[in-house]
């Protein structure tokens, strides 16, 4: 009964391990699931959304509502199948988009870089060369996306609880102790965990559903009592006020909805 | 035209940098004015004499008296006595109420500082509104105006006109006395009273049905069905066992139900629990929420939930303790900060459960939000604490929690030296700030207040913008700064004939108090009206007067501090200021030009 994410490059053979680790444990392995989950529900096509996943922000980024948007309901959709338990996902930034639950194990799966680059060539039929800069260029693109979202950088191992390197270590072996984690306690549902994945679900549900509206939200909600927060003026706050109202008619899981501007949003905010 | 001299050029930056302070509010006005008050002499343009002779002035002094007198007033419940019988000549009718407060705070506010008069009747009118269940809207919004449109009856009555005379001593105009101005105010006062009758429906909120608005038995508020009420809950023996820690604080943001008390076993008591106690096994708590948060407390954390007080049936009795709403104040320290930041908790061992602001109420982590002006906080806890927050005073009790703290019986000696005072103004016509004075001075000597209670009932905020800004007036029309300008926009608007030039006067002084303070655009505008009237050979003290009486015309936004007050209490927004301010505001200058035009030979 646990969360694991497992955060790769590419080429690393990170989904090959996820998807032995679900077989192994009886869990779900999901990864593109959550884009089209989130595609159907709130009607992007996915591509939109993989752009918005993976490309860092662009300059052009800055002036549109899209990629915080999309951001949103990915989150949304990824929380959804998270809510479930028993699952494996394997899809890009799972440790970032499933923070604040306690109990999801979070893996990250490395190899060589020759390795990589072997992989890569032989798949996509190319020299050496191209493959080694295609690559590299993922990688980048990745810590860019990271850095600019999050602040973080995906090579840290401080944000992960298992980094396994895939040379010494067979996949095997990896596995084995990716399972062998997922049975400690602490990565067990407990009735609290349970809690903050239903409010982070619900934070997620309210925020997606104003994220066509502004960018300048955030929002926290606690046993089911959400709190948007958000800088801007008098204005904006009667029409969110408004919005609240209905969505706490619409969104399952809303006690209690306010609305409070010019305030700072907690750290944890979505 | 004259020539534009440096000092000139120098005047009008200063003044320029004060509007543009005041707008910006980067420092707070008072600043400003201590600003003007030491730049101007550095700069040569007063000298060091007139710089501080504003503190010295008549209309300062008299404006301290005012204060204390007001104080005195307020001390010994004249007020709320007023109302009773008010409210017995009026019957049950709302618009005959509302003409009767209206009226009296009018006729108070003509002697007082007209958001002293607003904060008197305050807890008055909410009382009133929940016995006859009108809406607080109906009421609250008339009776402010009337506040305003009071300070007009007389030359004492808002701080503009008591600075006026002051003003025009530099050009050797005839001073004004003190029921000079009482026509324009009455018509002005009647004119807003009857836009309220008239257009009353059309222009009020229409505020919440009073059913919703006025439900439950305890006099504290009508803002109670939205905290709920008092619940008494037990822990299990074994809470503690199977359980992360669970302090007050999680309760309040999980179930936004406010712990007001809790037992530890055997039976040590706490009154308004901090945030950080832990909640622990077989503890007794009382609660204030919705039934509806209560009951979902009690069974997700297992808690049983007793059929009424227990435990607390002493300590939660009305006697003891009770729930108290508090308006913040205009110039409150606590202005701009969070009630986290003010810790009331930990202060004053009480529990604030809910915020109205802007007709909305806040319940979840309000120790966040940034308090203003005329927010709403209701507070829980003894009396005795509420009492000791009350005396810190930088919050306004709708609720009255200090019936001891009050001298009932000192009421004919407040009342005694207020007629003194008027007497001799109106009698032997002595100076302004001596007879005001005379009448504090009498209210301290019979011990109607303390001479300590004078003092602090001062606003130095006050006195400093008026004495402050007095410097600049000063310089405006020793260097020739007003007439230059006077002349100025005399040629832009040509020829005009007096009337329409107090009617743009009027104009002028309504948009600049809107934006500045009433006192700084009285100070601004006075040496400037009077050398345009010179200039276009209309009557000089006409034209100041207009000024005087023009920037009580402040009711389109809520920027007037009677206003401000009575935002939160009303729940009203400023969309309502707007509709009912510009259709006063219009009224208001039609009445003042026309009153001027028929009755002062203009």
């Amino acid at each position: 009964m646990a969360i694991i994410t497992i955060s790769r490059g590419s080429y690393s053979k990170g989904k090959e391990a996820a998807e032995k680790v679900a077989a192994r444990l009886g869990y779900e392995c999901i990864s593109r699931e959550v884009l089209l989950d989130a595609s159907e529900r709130f009607d992007i096509p996915e591509v939109r959304l993989i752009r918005a996943i993976h490309d860092a922000p662009s300059i052009l980024d800055r002036f549109s509502h899209g990629k915080p948007a999309f951001m949103a309901y990915i989150r949304c959709a990824l929380l959804r199948r998270a809510q479930k338990d028993n699952v494996v996902y394997h899809g890009l930034a799972g440790h970032l988009l499933l923070k604040g639950i306690p109990h999801v194990l979070k893996v990250r799966i490395i190899a060589n870089l020759e390795d990589r680059v072997k992989s890569e060539m032989s798949r996509e039929k190319i020299s050496e060369e191209e493959a080694r800069s295609l690559i590299l260029r993922d990688d980048q693109e990745r810590r860019k996306w990271t850095r600019s979202l999050y602040g973080l950088d995906p090579w840290d191992s401080a944000l992960y609880d298992l980094v396994l390197h895939i040379h010494k270590l067979t996949m095997d072996d990896s596995v084995a102790f990716i399972c062998e984690a997922a049975k400690l306690k602490q990565f067990q549902a407990t009735p609290e965990a349970r809690q903050k994945i239903d409010d982070l679900v619900t934070a997620c549900e309210v925020k997606a559903a104003l994220a066509n509206e502004t960018v300048d939200v955030s929002v926290t909600c606690e046993f089911g009592n959400v709190l948007i927060y958000t800088k801007s003026g008098e204005r904006m706050q009667h029409k969110l006020q408004e919005m609240a109202r209905k969505m706490a008619q619409e969104i399952n899981g809303i006690h209690h909805i306010e609305v409070h501007s010019g305030v700072p949003a907690p750290a944890h905010a979505i | 035209m004259e020539q534009l001299t440096t000092e000139m050029i120098l005047v009008m930056a200063m003044i320029g940098l004060a509007v543009f302070l005041f707008i910006v509010e980067w420092v707070r006005v008072d600043v400003v004015a201590i600003l003007m008050m030491v730049a101007l002499p550095l700069l040569h343009l007063v000298t060091p004499k007139e710089a501080f002779i504003g503190l010295s002035s008549n209309a300062v002094v008299s404006i301290i008296a005012v204060i204390i007198i007001g104080a005195g007033l307020d001390k010994t419940g004249i007020i709320n006595k007023l109302v009773t019988p008010i409210v017995r000549i009026a019957g049950n009718s709302p618009s005959r109420i509302m003409i009767a407060i209206s009226l009296t705070v009018a006729s108070i506010s003509s002697f007082m500082q007209n958001v002293g008069a607003a904060a008197l009747f305050l807890p008055a009118i909410q009382r009133v509104s929940k016995a006859l269940k009108i809406p607080i809207s109906k009421l609250l919004m008339p009776v402010g105006f009337s506040a305003i449109l009071g300070g007009t009856v007389t030359l004492v009555g808002s701080s503009p006109l008591i600075l006026l005379n002051d003003l025009i001593t530099p050009f050797n105009l005839k001073p004004f006395g003190l029921f000079d101005v009482t026509p324009i105010g009455l018509g002005l006062v009647t004119s807003g009273i009857g836009c309220f009758i008239l257009f009353g429906r059309f222009i009020l909120p229409k505020g919440s049905d009073p059913a919703s608005e006025q439900t439950g038995e305890v006099d504290s508020s009508s803002l109670l069905e939205e905290i709920g009420d008092a619940y008494e809950l037990k822990t299990p023996d074994d809470f503690t066992h199977y359980r992360d820690p669970v302090q007050i604080d999680d309760l309040r943001r999980r179930y936004l139900v406010n712990v007001v008390a809790v037992m530890e076993p055997p039976d040590f008591k706490i009154m308004s629990p901090s945030a950080d106690m832990e909640v622990r096994s077989s503890m007794d708590l009382v609660v204030y929420g919705m039934e509806r948060d209560v009951r979902r407390m009690a069974e997700q954390e297992g808690m049983l939930l007793k059929d009424g007080l227990q435990v607390f049936r002493n300590e939660v009795a009305e006697s003891a303790s009770g729930t108290v709403e508090a308006v913040v104040a205009p110039r409150s320290p606590l202005v701009e900060k969070t009630l986290r930041q003010i810790d009331l908790q930990d202060r004053f061992r009480v529990t604030p459960l809910a915020i109205h602001r802007h007709g909305e109420s806040y319940r979840a982590e309000i120790g966040d939000l940034v308090l203003g002006v005329g927010d709403a906080i209701l507070i829980h806890g003894t009396w005795k604490r509420l009492q000791a927050l009350q005396a810190e005073k930088s919050l306004l009790f709708t609720t009255p929690v200090d019936v001891e703290l009050m001298r009932p019986e000192k009421a004919a000696f407040a009342g005694f030296w207020l007629a003194t005072a008027l007497i001799m103004i109106l009698v032997f016509k002595i100076q302004l700030s001596v007879c005001l004075m005379t009448g504090a001075l009498g209210m301290i000597v019979t011990k109607v207040l303390s001479i300590d209670e004078a003092y602090q009932s001062v606003d130095w905020r006050t006195i400093f913008l008026l004495a402050g800004l007095i410097p600049l007036g000063i310089a405006t029309e020793k260097t020739g700064t007003a007439a230059w300008i006077a002349h100025a926009v005399l040629n832009a608007i040509g020829t005009v004939s007096p009337i329409v030039l107090l009617a743009i006067i009027g104009v002028l002084s309504t948009v600049f108090t809107l934006v500045i303070s009433n006192v700084g655009a009285t100070v601004l505008l006075v040496p400037l009206v009077v050398n345009m009237a010179l200039a276009a050979n209309a009557d000089p003290r006409m034209a100041a007067l207009v000024v005087g009486l023009a920037t009580s015309n402040s009711f389109i936004l809520p920027t007037h501090q009677v206003n401000a007050l009575y935002m939160g209490p009303g729940r009203y927004r400023s969309v309502d200021f707007m509709k009912a301010g510009a259709v006063v505001s219009v009224v208001f200058l039609a009445v003042m030009i026309g009153i001027i035009f028929l009755f002062y030979g203009v």
